[in-house]
């Protein structure tokens, strides 16, 4: 067996044994926050998918790397100069090959169908329609099917497609809508309305869980960091009561 | 023993910083026109003369003009077209870095010192934006000064990125690579440098008028209607622009027709490539990114509403114009740092650069592609969402071509002869770094995890692995390699070491926690956090000083080496580009011959191969010894 092969087939065995083992860690390991609606799913599944088919790619250059680095180091003062290999058709035609088509694989899976799959959710009738104004430097949220307008929390109800439309005063600055439990975010941009989705699927508030809070995402100005709204998901009763509060008060 | 007298001290102080006294004298004396004439003009149509704004711009253009006449462009330059002699003679000593010379080798030491500066000054702002930091709630400044230096920290770094390699190895290295004497337009070279101070003063003066607080991007309308600060930033962005653009320029120009006889472009030594590809990304986008500020600044200044929502305008539409620049940009940045590693590996390998032709063409097709990948940066801006699948295909798309560099790299380290100097260490490092940086780039590149990823602390993960841990890495492995061929002197490879693995690992320690910080719901930009995140925010703060440390190592090597270094060899690495041909420092004219170009740039190890290029002297051949200095 020619040296050359010997190395490559114990850099292929490590490869296969760092890979093994980045998966198994990488399965136990949960890198996210509370995952609080249909949306934050699909959006951790696509990044689950991803750090999944990144291991190999991470595992092969590491070993590539630490196996040379001790390997071929040239050991006494100055040895002599290495084979003069210029290039490695089948070699060059493999990586090429190989990266062309992870780089595809990625692209359709997680990329476009994660994504189709949010525009599904997204086309679905809303039952809950949200009308989300940033300002510098607080939320406005109102509810226009209930009459409801307030800047102190959102209050959603669990399980309902939450429709959210986002829009920014003509006078004012960009800002980003971001709720990090529902890992949905658009840009709150003067003269455009956006909109996004998101269906609650977790019970939960802001004092319990940060990850629960509309935070401006968007470089807005002196009090960007605090540009942050409370939001609760309750059961529909409570949801309901909430409302009924709300009006009471005005 | 009397002492000298004083005159003597004024004429050495004089004969070394009068272009700068000068500079700064006609500099002041144009801004006065300027304003003068601005606030002339405003009366004359019924406004109110003193508007700081417009003034401070009419001002500033009529001041930079003054500026690059009084520091050399007038004596070296303009007075020829008056039918005067020009002024063009350099003392050969230190005084000429103050000065507007035209050598090549004097404008890449200016731009190396000058932006490793700024790198260091940057640095320092992080710091201050890691003391914030360090604990919830306010520590030790209030959001108003952390969200100036957040802006000056990412600004300076950003034009530390784009210039420093380009302009200091560009400037130093590519004209030796190629066998020429000089760039294409030496004159148009020295002027690309001097338009830089202005850059720095108002930068610094920013923070009198208020500051700029929208970060490096400069959105509006945040940009329209905070402080006048943001006008200094608006003008010096446009300015540093100018500066790319007319280095392109000179590169590109250089390379084609100033190449040695016999410098195929299939012999070009990759390093040329890397920056000739990153040029023609600046000579050709990087005016888009000064009309987008341009139509920025006539909406502060003079009322016409591009951004105005209120009048019909489209904040939305600055987005796309800012960042069909500013993607191409990180190329800029990137292309020569891959050229750098690419460069080194194969002398330290003793190996040919494996698949040499795939990495050029992989170069261009990284130009190509970089044009058409802007609006990743946009996912989430409310634009179209017909443009999210084009847009997630292209960027995925141009990681093949990236994918190369690794190619190349991984490929002539395998069966070589790896002589572990300092470097190689930083070649291998950039591997690692660069490996994270572009795998953590998949997910920002793939729609639906940037949803949640965009505008927190995974991206300023990323971009600080693929521009800190990748070129900032390749930049100071061509410290340690190019240093004694510009200085003369080695750089102690002891003191190197320490550098390396202190800058890895503590590098390290503190950008990795980003992404975790992100994914958990830090954003960017944020003076404040939620409490639940203190941990890991204290932990990323010690670690940045630990870090910060390390620079200080870096220094003390440089400064020390230069003064006191052991004195370097023609071609300490032993290595068969051109730039180690001649002496080090090279020579006024760079070569003591006419360079002929006669074989491959990486032939290491192959049996029979001719040199890379022989140094013609008058009738001489191959052989003939170099004629005593």
């Amino acid at each position: 067996m020619k040296a050359a092969h010997r190395h490559a087939l114990v850099v292929a065995l490590l490869w296969v044994a760092l890979t093994i083992i980045g998966e198994i860690l990488l399965i136990r390991y949960n890198p996210f926050p509370v995952a609080a609606a249909e949306e934050a799913e699909v959006i951790d599944h696509a990044f689950r998918v991803l750090m999944h088919m990144a291991v190999p790619v991470f595992a092969f250059v590491v070993v590539v790397l630490l196996y040379v680095a001790l390997r071929f180091r040239a050991r006494g003062g100055v040895a002599g100069d290495g084979p003069p290999i210029y290039t490695h058709g089948a070699g060059v035609a493999a990586w090429f090959l190989a990266t062309s088509a992870l780089t595809i694989a990625i692209t359709v899976y997680p990329g476009i169908t994660d994504l189709l799959e949010l525009r599904r959710r997204e086309a679905q009738p809303p039952e809950v329609l949200v009308r989300v104004e940033g300002m510098r430097w607080a939320w406005q949220v109102t509810y226009p099917q209930y009459g409801v307008t307030t800047l102190e929390e959102m209050v959603l109800p669990v399980g309902k497609r939450v429709r959210f439309e986002v829009t920014s005063r003509d006078t004012d600055v960009v800002h980003a809508f971001w709720v990090p439990a529902f890992r949905v975010k658009i840009d709150a941009v003067p003269g455009l309305v956006t909109y996004t989705t998101a269906v609650p699927t977790k019970v939960g508030s802001f004092h319990e869980n940060s990850a629960f809070r509309i935070q401006c995402a968007e470089m807005c100005g002196l009090r960007h960091a605090y540009m942050v709204m409370p939001v609760r998901v309750v059961p529909e009763e409570e949801f309901k009561a909430w409302l009924a509060l709300q009006r009471q008060r005005r | 023993m009397a002492r000298p007298a004083a005159p003597a001290s004024v004429a050495v102080f004089w004969s070394a910083f009068g272009p700068l006294v000068k500079g700064l004298l006609w500099g002041g004396i144009g801004f006065g026109v300027g304003a003068g004439l601005m606030a002339g003009v405003r009366a004359a149509v019924g406004l109110k003369a003193w508007a700081m704004e417009p003034l401070l711009v009419v001002g500033y253009v009529f001041g930079l003009v003054g500026w690059l006449l009084g520091v050399g462009m007038w004596d070296v330059w303009v007075r020829e077209w008056f039918g005067l002699p020009v002024k063009a003679d350099v003392p050969r000593d230190w005084r000429r870095y103050f000065r507007f010379c035209t050598d090549h080798k004097v404008i890449g030491v200016q731009y190396l010192v000058t932006f490793t500066v700024v790198l260091l000054l940057g640095g320092l702002l992080g710091l201050l934006m890691r003391l914030e930091l360090m604990a919830p709630g306010r520590t030790v400044m209030g959001p108003d000064v952390y969200n100036q230096i957040m802006s000056l920290h990412g600004i300076l770094l950003i034009a530390m990125a784009v210039v420093l390699i380009i302009g200091g190895f560009g400037n130093f290295v590519l004209p030796l690579q190629i066998g020429a004497g000089e760039v294409a337009f030496p004159r148009v070279n020295a002027l690309s440098y001097w338009i830089v101070p202005p850059v720095a003063v108002l930068l610094l003066t920013s923070p009198l008028m208020g500051g700029f607080d929208t970060g490096w991007t400069a959105y509006p309308p945040l940009a329209l209607v905070n402080a006048s600060g943001q006008v200094p930033f608006l003008l010096a962005f446009i300015t540093i622009g100018l500066s790319s653009i007319l280095g392109g320029l000179n590169f590109l120009t250089t390379v084609i027709t100033l190449r040695a006889r016999g410098m195929t472009w299939s012999r070009i030594p990759i390093f040329t490539w890397s920056v000739f590809a990153a040029s023609m990304i600046a000579l050709t986008v990087t005016q888009f990114v000064a009309f987008a500020l341009l139509m920025v600044l006539l909406d502060r200044v003079a009322g016409t509403s591009f951004f105005k929502a209120t009048f019909g305008g489209k904040p939305l539409l600055y987005q796309h114009i800012f960042w069909f620049y500013s993607h191409p940009a990180v190329y800029i940045m990137i292309l020569p740092a891959f050229g750098i590693i690419l460069e080194i590996v194969s002398p330290f390998a003793r190996k040919p650069l494996f698949a040499y032709r795939w990495v050029v063409t992989a170069f261009l097709a990284i130009v190509g592609i970089s044009f058409i990948v802007w609006a990743h940066h946009l996912y989430t801006s409310g634009m179209s969402p017909a443009l999210h699948i084009p847009f997630m295909v292209t960027t995925e798309i141009i990681s093949i071509p990236t994918g190369a560099v690794f190619l190349a790299g991984l490929g002539t380290l395998w069966l070589g002869h790896l002589r572990m100097a300092t470097p190689l260490l930083f070649v291998l490092g950039y591997f690692f770094n660069f490996l994270i940086g572009g795998i953590t780039g998949i997910f920002l590149a793939d729609v639906p995890t940037d949803i949640h990823l965009q505008d927190t602390y995974f991206v300023v993960g990323h971009f600080h692995y693929t521009m800190m841990g990748a070129q900032i890495f390749a930049f100071l492995a061509a410290v340690y390699y190019w240093f004694p061929k510009i200085t003369g002197r080695m750089l102690s490879e002891r003191l190197g070491r320490l550098h390396f693995w202190w800058l890895l690992i503590t590098y390290n320690l503190t950008f990795l926690p980003m992404f975790w910080a992100g994914v958990h719901g830090m954003t960017r930009r944020t003076a404040d956090y939620p409490a639940e995140l203190a941990g890991v925010n204290m932990y990323i703060t010690v670690m940045a000083f630990l870090l910060a440390a390390s620079f200080v190592v870096f220094v003390v090597n440089v400064v020390y080496s230069w003064v006191r270094g052991k004195v370097a060899t023609d071609n300490p690495w032993d290595a068969r580009t051109l730039e180690w041909a001649t002496s080090s420092p090279p020579p006024p004219g760079n070569f003591r011959g006419v360079p002929v170009v006669v074989g491959g740039p990486y032939d290491y190890g192959v049996p029979g191969a001719p040199r890379h290029a022989v140094i013609g002297v008058a009738g001489g051949a191959e052989d003939t010894p170099r004629p005593a200095a």
